[in-house]
């Protein structure tokens, strides 16, 4: 049997003293689709945020195995170069730095890991050109300073691109959908679709069914007070569509 | 071995007006002395080791000039060791560019009528400490309605040896009515890096009505070098002052500007930026005097602090009795990127005048975690992610100035 891609094992983590992970677990093998559902607050961007690197969560247990190596070890960065990306729920604004700059530092850094030669700016810029046209995204936008002032789905289209330049082994997408009009939901999901293969995995984060209807997953996951309360597959998210996570949550 | 004050031969000692000024200006440094604590305009830099480094002064006459490239095409007039350097400097033919000395000996009473103007030296211990040393520096003069066509840079080059050098600029800049131009001081060094050489720069500035100078500076001395700087500008009727200073290097260093709005609608743009690092103690100061009505004045400072570096800005904005209908903006930003870091801040503004638009703020803070992760978590390098930070910090105020060759080359040494 192959390694699993990601294999998190009783995972338990903090934020300023207070426990936000706890007990969680979660198999990902190569080329699955993994779904999370779960309410405000349940720690779903915690649970990205702690497998991305970020500083300021504690990890009081567990452990987190990617290709089969302990992934806390390694540095925001290192995750990256090995292939890990997260497509934020809440893309930060960087006034001073144009957008196609940090593009080009991105992908360049990843390729320099890699062993590839470096992109110069003409090959960037054709490059960013065509896979900006895939999703819509003007030439004009590059310029502008990252993030700044781009509307809510600007920002996302603009994450999926960096996903689909970056090439990632593992995406985790917090609320992709969030902010998309119809068909900018179309266009990201297609986007996110073109890097499926058997290679390459997704970890899904969402609060609507709709998005699952284009991003069609393995598996479906409900996550509630920290930790995985149930799995199925997609029915499991028409299911919730439903009835809500009721049932799911503890009473307070 | 020889400290600041120290009677040295200069040229042109026999002639009376000059022989006065230098003395004034002896005297008025020795009633000071260098400033320390007390001086409330200096309180944050207290230069003391200044009193007490030995100097030798600038010695015969201009050595090899060290040719530096400069990435635009511009006019160039070098100085090398604090002596003029007639090879390597070209500029037009149309305007008056001399040695100091060459003007002081052949236009007397031109450039006396000029250097008489600098304000009370008691109030400004190193302009003194330069006027008694009035020799070196260049007299630059642009006629009536002259546009001068590429920038013009005085190259201040230092060969550090195992001495310390002391040298003493002093530069005239007449720029007269309507006419144009873009002047870039150059401060820059070879050789040994602990050498504590001093250079103390005075410029007068003279914008005439109409008239619009850019006044560009880059300051990259010696990491242990020290540079003191005052400029004295005068803009009279629609004239225009517009300036940019970036300190980068030096271990003590002033950078300090008094600009005197006097005819109205006159309006100046007094920017800087620094970055510092190591133990580095970086002053901006400022003072702005709007003395007639409908004068403009904006001042924006950024400042990047690491290691235990200090920044200092202290900014004066000064409005005369009924100058309505002006308006002076100031902010200081800086960020500190260690705990050690230090920033000091005085904003001083004295309004006596009633319908004007002032403001003034400061600002400082740390690098944005969530921007330095956003950038590692797509593969971008701890340094080179707090490096683009940096540079963006900066862009606000590089993005102010127009000469993009310019503004790129300085960027380049950030
Ligand atoms: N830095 C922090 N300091 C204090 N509490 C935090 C911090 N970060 C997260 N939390 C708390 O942890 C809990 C989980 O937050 P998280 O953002 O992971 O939820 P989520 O499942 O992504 O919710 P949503 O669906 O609204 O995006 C919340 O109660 C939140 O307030
Ligand atoms: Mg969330």
């Amino acid at each position: 049997m192959t390694t699993p891609l990601l294999e998190i094992e009783d995972l338990h983590a903090r934020v300023k003293e207070k426990e936000i992970i706890n007990g969680f677990n979660l198999t990902i093998n190569e080329g699955e689709v993994h779904a999370i559902m779960g309410p405000n607050g349940a720690g779903k961007s915690t649970l990205s945020n702690v497998l991305t690197g970020k500083p300021g969560y504690e990890i009081t247990s567990g452990s987190v195995r990617y290709k089969g190596y302990d992934l806390l070890k390694l540095s925001p960065e290192e995750r990256a170069h090995e292939g890990i990306f997260l497509c934020m729920q809440y893309p930060v604004e960087i006034p001073g730095v144009p957008t196609a700059t940090f593009l080009k530092h991105a992908v360049n850094a990843v390729r320099k890991h890699n062993q590839q030669p470096e992109l110069d700016t003409m090959e960037f810029l054709k490059m960013l050109k065509e896979e900006g046209k895939k999703l819509g995204i003007d030439s004009e936008m590059m310029k502008r300073p990252l993030n700044v002032g781009f509307s809510g789905g600007e920002k996302k289209r603009l994450e999926t691109l960096q996903m689909c330049i970056l090439k990632p082994r593992l995406s985790i997408l917090d609320e992709a959908d969030s902010g998309l009009d119809i068909d900018a939901l179309k266009v990201v999901a297609e986007g996110v679709n073109s890097l499926r293969d058997k290679e390459r995995s997704l970890l899904v984060i969402t609060h609507y069914q709709r998005l699952l209807n284009y991003i069609v997953p393995d598996f479906v996951h409900v996550f509630a007070d920290g930790h995985i309360v149930r799995s199925g597959d997609k029915k499991l998210a028409l299911e919730l569509e439903e009835k809500g996570y009721a049932g799911f949550v503890k009473e307070n | 071995m020889a400290g600041l004050v120290e009677n040295i031969s200069l040229i042109g000692d026999e002639i009376p007006w000059l022989k006065a000024l230098r003395r004034k200006g002896e005297e008025a440094f020795l009633k000071s002395g260098v400033p320390g604590a007390k001086t409330e305009a200096w309180k944050y830099l207290k230069p003391k080791e200044l009193a007490t480094d030995d100097y030798v002064f600038s010695c015969g006459g201009c050595s090899q000039k060290v040719k530096q490239e400069i990435p635009f095409s511009c006019y160039r007039i070098c100085f090398e060791n604090g002596r003029f350097c007639p090879e390597g400097s070209f500029f037009p033919e149309e305007i008056e560019v001399l040695p100091l000395i060459e003007a002081i000996l052949t236009k007397s009473s031109e450039i006396q009528f000029w250097l008489k103007q600098i304000c009370d030296l008691n109030k400004f211990p190193f302009a003194a400490l330069n006027q008694k040393y009035l020799n070196e520096g260049v007299y630059i003069h642009l006629p009536q309605g002259f546009v001068l066509d590429k920038p013009l840079v005085l190259d201040v080059h230092t060969s550090c040896e195992d001495k310390n050098l002391f040298s003493n600029l002093h530069n005239v800049v007449v720029l007269d009515k309507s006419s144009k131009a873009e002047v870039v001081e150059y401060y820059h060094y070879d050789g040994e890096l602990k050498s504590h050489y001093f250079n103390n720069v005075v410029n007068q500035i003279f914008v005439g009505k109409g008239a619009n100078l850019k006044h560009i500076k880059f300051q990259n001395e010696a990491f242990k070098a020290s540079h003191i700087a005052f400029s004295h500008v005068l803009v009279d009727e629609k004239g225009l002052y517009d300036s940019f200073c970036l300190q980068r290097g030096a271990d003590l260093a002033r950078n300090e500007s008094r600009v005197i709005l006097r005819q109205q609608e006159a309006e100046c743009v007094v920017n800087a930026a620094y970055k510092i690092d190591g133990w580095a103690k970086v002053d901006t100061t400022t003072d702005v005097e709007h003395l007639a009505v409908a004068t403009k004045s904006h001042q924006l400072v950024k400042g990047v602090i690491g290691g235990q570096a200090k920044g200092i800005f202290q900014g004066k904005i000064h409005i005369a009795q009924d100058c309505v209908a002006t308006e002076g903006n100031q902010l200081h930003k800086a960020l500190l990127l260690s705990d050690e870091a230090e920033v000091d801040v005085k904003p001083e503004l004295e309004i006596f005048a009633d319908d004007v638009k002032c403001s003034h703020g400061a600002a400082s803070g740390e690098l944005d975690e969530e921007q330095l992760f956003y950038m590692r978590s797509r593969g971008i390098g701890y340094e080179e992610a707090r490096q683009l930070l940096i540079s963006a910090y900066f862009e606000e105020v590089f993005a102010l100035l127009d000469n993009q060759d310019i503004s790129n080359w300085l960027k380049s040494f950030l």
